[in-house]
């Protein structure tokens, strides 16, 4: 694929932003029927609590659109992604749903980011009988059971069995069995279900859970729960939180010289580019939860040339800079669109669901298939280890080394490093 | 206000009041072509959507629908009588839980959760304004705030209408006789619009209204004359209460799915004091317009300036609003007439 320079893009993407703004607008109606594209709606959090990642997802799903249409599109139709801000309200995404499909009349719908905004979106799309692409849910089909929702997140269809399963696989590394864990989790639906697979996993390796609690997303001082899991004296801790929280837990346990064998869980925000040049070094040896990261383990094709032109645009659009979270998938879920439509030769919803239930893709994300609730059919759930930060330098997290693989043992790129707090 | 109220006024002297009683008692209230207009008017946009065909224009439609609701909630004690209240999406959400539990506990449809979600409401607005008699101006503001916050906090600890996960409700996909979904979330907002708009009037034109309009003048006065002001306050925040939660309950039909975060969200508070306010508070048609323009304009911003642009520009439009018409379109109308 030829690479293309800043000014290209900028042109490009200003006259797909004419073209789409005259589509919504209504002011360029005949151009758009001209070229007949092939228009795909979504909802996405471009303001609001979501809107860090809303926006790098669609700055993947824009690089996409680009680089097809540059190829002369898919089934012979350009593309043409026609989108709204949800605002992070999911009150307004029924509404914005309903437009896409009976104003806009878009040919495939993909989802908002994340749980709280793709379930409001499901009846709408459920009614109407359309294949749906949904990004980063968490069990949202769990309850709806439909068979053309299909979700691109690494969790797979059983978040208890499978999401924490990694962690105590690192912990099994520890040259001293573990005897003890402390468990915080964010009161919310995400941090409640990682919580719930920590316990779960905890139980089954008769592993002693000597701290468990939940705190509202309000909380602002850590202290208090790292004091008190510091009392319990636990060998792994196991915190389930969304960035702020974990900025605070962080913060917290490196003021108060906590150094348990394994720190760390399912912490969201460690993934951010914002989050590893806020904290640097402190971040040295914590164990979290991760989708990607660029170890030679992971260097499937495509993958480095998609953030090389992500990171180009990122800093102007505002967005996290690596690229390392959701965007690497983001563009994978558009490519799994564009192989199902590329084998199924014409728009056809029932086709398209068939096709994704019984075919293998291969994305700049690996390969992977569906599992009958439309989750990954074999989960990925990385877990990951800092090592070796010396500074707030976000280069360090472009090469390999830096964010070390520890489990699944398929993609293990290096050794555990203990305990958490020891320099790195 | 009592007729003693009305002789007490005349004794002390004061004018204006006395100058305001024949103007307030003199036209007529029509209560019967109000509800015959009502429900032309809502005949006709049934009519008209269904024609038009098209499903946005009800969830459109819902999305203000809701908010007229909510604003003229707000209005009643907000507007007659003075009391800004700040917890509007704390009592929308306990309609919309009490109408997940309902439906969790007896498998209980929309309508009978709508009817219980405005009792639970109503009851919870009865308990806020007899906690909060002593409370006035800001205060009274602040003890309502913290009400969202409790609640909140209660319903993320509470497991069994999903807690801090969140609660699904599969909807049918079908509602006879309606053409969609849609359409029947559409006609039963509707129908809560119209009952609202409609109490909200007759409060206004009623002696509860008057005498609430002598708590916001002048709260010791109205006492003094002989205003039953406790007594006033606790239906003013009882009725508040209950419309606001009626407002809630089918939220968690319309989404499908409903979290603390979504029903707890600070738009529903800050649009249920904007709406009244652009449009009129004190009067039953001001939050209908009020509700309209926003609630059409964020609806509109939303689906054609997809970026965080569209809440510069609501932003903006409640400014100038405040600014410019600082007692709301009606107030402007009526100053100009």
């Amino acid at each position: 694929m030829d690479p293309f320079t800043r000014r290209q893009f900028g042109r490009l993407s200003l006259a797909a932003a004419i073209a789409g703004a005259g589509q919504v607008a209504g002011v360029f109606p005949a151009l758009a029927q001209g070229a007949n594209p092939i228009r795909i709606g979504f909802a996405m959090a471009l303001s609001g609590g979501l809107a860090g990642n809303g926006r790098a997802t669609l700055l993947a799903y824009q690089i996409w659109a680009q680089e097809v249409n540059a190829k002369g599109g898919i089934l012979g139709r350009p593309v043409q992604l026609v989108f709204y801000d949800d605002q992070t309200q999911p009150g307004l995404v029924p509404g914005i749903y309903t437009k896409l499909l009976d104003v806009d009349r878009v040919d495939i719908v993909t989802s908002p980011y994340a749980t709280a905004m793709i379930a409001p979106a499901m009846p709408v799309v459920m009614q109407r009988n359309v294949t749906f692409l949904t990004i980063f849910g968490a069990g949202v089909n769990e309850a709806f059971k439909y068979d053309r929702h299909f979700n691109m997140n690494v969790v797979g269809d059983d978040m208890k069995e499978t999401y924490a399963a990694g962690y105590f696989e690192v912990a099994a590394m520890l040259p001293t069995p573990p005897r003890s864990i402390a468990i915080a989790a964010a009161d919310n639906e995400f941090a409640q279900k990682a919580g719930e697979s920590a316990r779960y996993h905890a139980r089954k390796r008769g592993i002693r859970v000597v701290y468990d609690r939940s705190y509202p997303p309000s909380t602002v001082d850590f202290t208090p729960i790292i004091r008190a899991m510091q009392s319990a004296r636990p060998d792994l801790v196991f915190i389930a939180s969304y960035p702020p929280d974990s900025a605070g837990m962080v913060r917290a346990a490196n003021e108060l010289r906590f150094t348990p064998a394994i720190f760390g869980g399912g912490m969201v925000g460690t993934q951010l580019a914002s989050f590893q040049s806020q904290f640097g070094p402190l971040l040295n040896n914590l164990v979290t939860w991760d989708v990607y990261s660029p170890e030679p383990t992971m260097n499937f094709p495509g993958v480095a040339a998609f953030q090389a032109k992500y990171r180009e645009l990122a800093p102007r659009e505002q967005t996290d800079l690596l690229g390392n979270y959701i965007p690497p998938y983001a563009y994978g879920q558009m490519q799994a669109l564009e192989q199902t439509l590329t084998r199924v030769g014409k728009i056809d919803q029932a086709a398209m669901a068939a096709d994704m239930h019984a075919q293998e893709f291969d994305t700049i994300v690996g390969k992977f298939r569906f599992s009958a609730l439309g989750e990954w059919a074999e989960a990925r759930n990385l877990y990951v280890q800092f090592q070796g930060i010396t500074d707030n330098d976000l280069e360090r997290y472009k090469r390999p080394g830096a964010k070390v693989i520890l489990a699944p043992s398929a993609y293990k790129s290096g050794a555990l490093r203990t305990p958490y707090g020891a320099a790195g | 206000m009592s007729a003693a109220g009305e002789r007490s006024v005349e004794a002390v002297g004061l004018d204006a009041p006395r100058a305001a009683v024949p103007k307030l008692l003199a036209p007529s209230p029509h209560h019967a072509l109000f509800w015959l207009c009502a429900v032309l008017l809502g005949a006709a946009l049934v009519v008209g959507l269904r024609l038009i065909g098209n499903e946005y224009g009800y969830f459109a439609g819902y999305f203000i629908l809701q908010y007229i609701v909510l604003s003229s909630a707000w209005n009643i004690l907000g507007g007659y009588a003075g009391y800004v209240n700040f917890g509007a999406a704390g009592f929308m959400a306990a309609g919309a839980y009490t109408a997940i539990a309902l439906r969790k506990a007896f498998g209980l449809d929309l309508l009978p959760g709508i009817v219980a979600a405005g009792f639970v409401a109503g009851l919870l607005g009865l308990g806020t304004g007899y906690l909060t008699l002593r409370l006035r101006g800001v205060f009274f503001s602040i003890a309502t705030l913290c009400l969202a916050v409790v609640l909140q906090t209660l319903i993320v600890n509470w497991d069994y209408v999903g807690g801090s996960r969140g609660a699904y409700i599969v909807r049918p996909r079908e509602v006879p006789p309606f053409v969609s979904y849609g359409e029947y979330m559409f006609v039963v907002m509707l129908v809560l619009a119209i009952l609202a708009v409609g109490i909200s009037r007759t409060v206004e034109l009623s002696r509860l209204g008057r005498g609430l309009q002598a708590i916001r003048d002048n709260e010791r006065a109205a006492e003094a004359v002989g205003v039953p002001t406790l007594r006033l306050k606790l239906i003013a925040t009882t009725l508040c209460g209950a419309l606001m939660g009626v407002a809630g309950a089918p939220l968690p039909y319309y989404s499908g799915y409903l979290n603390p975060e979504a029903a707890f969200s600070l738009a529903y508070a800050v649009n249920a004091i904007a709406m009244p306010l652009i449009g009129g508070a004190g009067s039953w048609l001001g939050p209908v317009i009020g509700a309209v323009l926003l609630g059409g304009l964020q609806q509109a911003a939303t689906v054609t300036i997809s970026s965080a642009l569209n809440l510069w520009i609501v932003g903006w439009m409640l400014v100038i609003f405040v600014a410019l018409f600082p007692r709301g379109i009606i107030g402007w109308f009526r100053r100009r007439a």
